[in-house]
């Protein structure tokens, strides 16, 4: 069984609907670049982007800079591009990929403030930018105006950055000398695109969502380990696993991480992460951003939250129906994108469930029957439902709030 | 579905449980009939119908009677519905020219109800002030200065004002609010600008608006005048729009599309009672922002909205934070609700009333008086906090702190911090055993947040009746709610307890007519709230010796117990007892006024009398092990089940 779309909702009994249904695969999901002052989109609406094609520029070190006076050109109103203008197509851009740049979606390789980043490929948005009238947001480039006289022995560097505002004729922008580039990580079409602001696209394909993400978007073939009582040992991230997005089991620890990250590892898939990993990691990648230091970008994706629990089994399945072929971590919204135009469903009985939270979180079963309002421990009365676990014979009496089912 | 219509349903759409309600015309008055609680994802019809289905079983000749039929899915269908909502979390970026300044606005902003960002020009340099307005997750920007701005801010108000015309013009969606000396910049973002191609590529047609030029006038007076007339007659006019309307739904099922025809009537006969006017602090009743409808003027690309100053209002901030309170929140939104119905039960019940109200995402704190001659006038205020959240996002260290001095198990930072996210990602989970233990932590902890914030209630006394509402109290057992009352609402004085169990307080404060409004809470006064019981709380109590003896009347039976000082005591008393006690201290205490004997009278509840005789404040060792140990006996008492 697979899908390519979403799968209609099977009939179920009214008392299983009380269950909270979870949604595993989204299609042609919307995700978010967040930009910020300094940053520029390389894309407009409409684009068709592929995965490791530049969609902004990032100016991680952006600093206030008095720009001064800018001529005001005279106004171009927007018109239908000429040809040589036009947004690239898919196969156009597709043919500028003259390398293979999996996972490299984030370069953390200095880029020269208004230089193009790939031989050959200059984004219409930047050729439409420089005859335009100075905006709010516009890119500039610049340097020489810098306050303050270079040293005579010194090459004087150029800045890059976007105008901020204008205030008694003079410009402000916030602008540096070091850029990195972002690459799409999927394969979609653009659909708002804002200098400082962000870009959102449409991709293309379907993705299984996850609770938590962080890091950075990232790309690698998916590697699905044996699992040793639902776990990967930090010692298996070796360099074997370079390029890989490694699923980790229940839970992702600082350790692991930090392996992973050493492996050139581009992301790891896990049930959980505690918020002790998260900030380790999110201070890790600051330390790597403000180093000279390139670095592959890596994400993390926990699908079920931040107690320790083991991935569900029929994602673990869809998982490895799935397993070497290309996935894309994107972290916002919290997804894992898959390249394939049809994904493979694993089969489950519609009363399959799953404790999600609770003494018996992650254990999974069949739903027998409702319980109707039950007392339970501490005296809360809740309504309940009595599950039989896999391989077990007794049946539990567990709340219903506690369960889940999934939904593909 | 006819005319005839005679009952209706109360919706509370919450962040994490919805709640349903059955209203009922029984023996000529309104009655709750039935309710229920479920986790949000749960289909609205399919929970009604199994109410109505649950009537059928109790009482088919009530159903019958309600309805006209027993068709539950027609009546589902059908009958009218109230409903309430929960806003979802919105934030706020705060610019200002100075520090002082920016800690007033965020003040103002935080009370109603925003997630806040800010900076001011004198810490922060344009790029991450711009980054703030810039961001995505922010959905407004408040530049605010005093109404004659300072040498500190005036300097930086003209750059801050072009700056944040400059943002708006990259974010067309942002919304705008120029508060006090900050309004005199409105002409940045009223002024024509150049078109921006490679923006009108990027985000389509210009979503262009007229500036706003709202004046709102501050609000100077806590106490609105109102003709002097006795609540008696007002009551008696009351009742007779009632009988004018007979059985009639009242106008606003009529206004829920619920094909009521009669209802007009009773609207009439309402508006002719012509009821006082009530809150002193006007609650905002719609919303101006992004649900707003843009005109289409170009040039002009953001929602400007001009405030009063963050020193405006009484209490200090009260007419920002109502401007503010406006653009966040939808004009159904429940916790506002809330406390327009708590204002309402309070001219009804005559008595003063603070509820506190615990959520997913926030909480509120709002108390309501009758004042004047006749009592004919009801001053309210009252804050919303998104930070007062039982599982905030991002808990902050202070939120960590707050649970961890609250709980009675032994867990790490990390560990709680890892319990709250999952908490806020499944509100409902482990909500028996251990996790109710926890969730009761992170309530109090959010309340006590609540609490400190709002200083300006906790200066008044002890209210009459003290509600306790939000989700997360809905599972707990009755006494320990009562007991978390008791533990944070630490002022001397005798209080009735109460939990807004079916949560009907949001739907019927959605009623725009407060007379049809105090119409129906006066006819569902006994059902609204669940007694909880009353508390006893005397202050200047000895440590370390008996503190004296309490005896109560209750009907035809005498009891006497010894009274311990530093313990919480229970005494029995059911929901719809009322009994007297006499309170016979061996020192001089204040119970409202200062002596060593009191008489007050009680009310019965699911927790009883508990007369609680800790210090105020309370006071409990900063040691871990000897808190959780004196938390964990506190506890133990009014919640024996835990160790089940």
């Amino acid at each position: 069984m697979s899908a390519v779309q979403p799968v209609t909702a099977m009939a179920i009994p009214p008392e299983l609907a009380r269950v909270a249904g979870r949604r595993v695969l989204v299609f042609s999901p919307t995700i978010h670049f967040r930009l910020g002052p300094g940053d520029r989109a390389l894309v407009v609406p409409g684009d068709a982007v592929v995965p490791g094609m530049p969609i902004a520029e990032r100016t991680p070190d952006a600093e206030l800079v008095d720009v001064g006076r800018l001529e005001r050109t005279e106004r171009v109103r927007p018109v239908d591009p000429p040809a040589w203008e036009k947004p690239a197509s898919d196969e156009s851009v597709a043919a500028l990929r003259q390398e293979d740049r999996v996972g490299s979606t984030e370069s953390q390789l200095a880029v020269p403030a208004g230089m193009d980043v790939k031989t050959g490929y200059v984004p219409v948005v930047m050729q439409q930018d420089r005859r335009r009238q100075p905006f709010p947001g516009k890119w500039w480039v610049g340097g020489g105006e810098r306050r303050g006289k270079p040293a005579r022995d010194k090459q004087t560097l150029r800045l890059g950055g976007t105008l901020l505002f204008e205030t008694h004729g003079r410009w402000r922008a916030a602008a540096g000398e070091r850029h990195t580039i972002v690459e799409s990580p999927i394969a979609g079409v653009v659909r708002e695109a804002r200098n400082c602001v962000d870009v959102t696209i449409a991709v293309t394909g379907a993705a299984l969502t996850g609770a938590i993400a962080a890091g950075e978007p990232s790309r690698g073939y998916l590697d699905v380990p044996r699992l040793t009582d639902g776990e990967l040992w930090a010692n298996a991230l070796d360099v074997g696993r370079t390029g890989a997005v490694v699923v980790a089991g229940s839970r992702i620890s600082a350790q692991a991480i930090s392996r992973a990250r050493a492996m050139s590892i581009r992301g790891l898939i896990a049930g959980s992460v505690g918020q002790g990993e998260l900030r380790d990691l999110e201070a890790s990648s600051l330390r790597q951003k403000a180093s000279l230091v390139p670095s592959v970008p890596f994400g993390l994706i926990a699908l079920d939250g931040y107690g320790r629990r083991p991935i569900a089994t029929p994602i673990l399945a869809l998982l490895a129906a799935l397993a070497g072929l290309e996935v894309a971590i994107v972290t916002d919204p919290p997804l894992l994108v898959f390249d394939v135009a049809e994904v493979p469903l694993p089969e489950f009985p519609a009363d399959w469930v799953r404790v999600r939270s609770g003494q018996h979180a992650g254990r999974e079963g069949r739903w027998l029957e409702s319980a109707g309002l039950y007392r339970f421990r501490g005296g809360i009365h809740l309504d309940a439902a009595v599950v039989r676990f896999v391989d077990e014979t007794d049946t539990i009496v567990i709340p219903v709030s506690d369960l889940e089912r999934f939904i593909f | 579905m006819t005319n005839q219509s005679r009952a209706f349903f109360a919706l509370d759409f919450g962040s994490a449980t919805t709640a349903g309600s059955v209203l009922g015309l029984v023996g000529g008055r309104w009655r709750l009939i039935a309710h229920a609680a479920m986790p949000s994802h749960v289909d609205v019809d399919a929970m009604l119908a199994g109410l109505l289905t649950q009537v059928g079983l109790t009482d088919p000749e009530m159903l019958v009677e309600l309805g006209g039929s027993a068709d539950i899915p027609s009546h589902v269908a059908t009958w009218p519905r109230l409903a309430a909502r929960t806003t979802p979390p919105r934030r706020i970026a705060v610019l200002a020219g100075s520090r002082r300044q920016r800690r007033r606005l965020e003040l103002a902003a935080l009370r109603a109800g925003w997630l806040v960002v800010g900076g001011s020009a004198d810490e922060d340099d344009p790029v991450v002030l711009s980054r703030l307005a810039l961001s995505t997750e922010t959905g407004a920007v408040l530049l605010g200065a005093d109404r004659s701005p300072g040498n500190d801010e005036k300097r930086h108000l003209p750059d801050l004002a072009v700056l944040l015309a400059a943002v708006a013009r990259c974010r067309p969606e942002l919304t705008v609010v120029l508060a006090g000396g900050a309004a005199a910049y409105e002409a940045e973002f009223s002024a024509p600008r150049d078109a921006q191609p490679g923006y009108e590529l990027a985000t389509g047609p210009t979503r262009a608006v007229p500036v706003i030029g709202s004046s709102v006038a501050p609000v100077e007076s806590t106490t609105e005048k109102a003709p002097v007339r006795t609540k008696k007659a007002s009551k008696k006019a009351a009742a007779a729009g009632q009988a004018a309307a007979g059985d009639s739904p009242p106008a606003y099922v009529a206004k829920l599309g619920g094909g009521v025809t009669e209802s007009a009537a009773g609207a009439t006969a309402v508006a002719g009672a012509n009821p006082p006017p009530v809150a002193s602090m006007p609650l905002p009743q719609a919303s101006v922002g992004p649900d707003f409808q843009p005109g289409s003027d170009r040039g002009v690309s953001a929602y400007v909205l001009l405030a009063p100053d963050a020193e405006a209002g009484q209490p200090a901030g009260a007419s920002l934070q109502q401007v503010l309170e406006g653009l966040r929140a939808f004009p159904d939104d429940s916790r506002l609700a809330v406390a327009r119905s708590i204002a309402s039960l309070s001219y009804v019940l005559d008595r003063s009333i603070e509820v506190v109200e615990i959520g997913l995402q926030g909480g509120l704190r709002s108390r309501s008086e009758p004042v004047g001659q006749g009592h004919f006038a009801v001053v309210s205020s009252h804050a919303c906090l998104a930070d007062a959240s039982f599982a905030p996002e991002n808990p902050s260290e202070e939120a960590i702190d707050g649970v961890l001095a609250w709980s009675t198990t032994v867990l790490d930072r990390h560990r709680v911090m890892d319990r709250l996210n999952d908490l806020r990602l499944v509100p409902w989970g482990e909500a028996d055993g251990d996790g109710a233990a926890f969730r009761l932590a992170a309530a109090k902890a959010a309340c006590g947040r609540l609490v400190d914030a709002t200083p300006e209630i906790a200066v008044h006394p002890m209210p009459e009746l003290l509600v306790a509402a939000g989700g997360v109290f809905a599972a707990m057992p009755p006494s320990v709610v009562a007991l978390a009352l008791a533990d944070l609402f630490r002022r001397p004085g005798v209080s009735q307890l109460a939990s807004d169990q079916a949560r009907l307080l949001g739907p019927l404060g959605v009623i725009d007519d407060e007379a049809e409004r105090r119409q129906l809470m006066a006819n569902l006064a006994d059902d609204i709230l669940m007694p909880l019981g009353s508390l006893i709380l005397p202050a200047g109590v000895r440590q370390g010796r008996s503190a004296g003896s309490l005896r109560l009347k209750d009907g035809s039976s005498n009891s006497e117990i010894e009274l311990h000082a530093g313990a919480v005591q229970v005494v029995d008393l059911p929901p719809g007892r009322a009994a007297r006690v006499n309170l016979d201290f061996r020192d001089a205490v204040r119970l409202g006024n200062r002596g060593h004997r009191f008489s007050v009278d009680v009310a019965g509840g699911l927790g009883g009398l508990l007369v609680d005789l800790r210090d105020i404040p309370l006071r409990v060792s900063d040691r871990p092990d000897s808190r959780r140990a004196a938390l964990d006996a506190w506890q133990r008492g009014m919640w024996p089940e835990i160790d089940e």
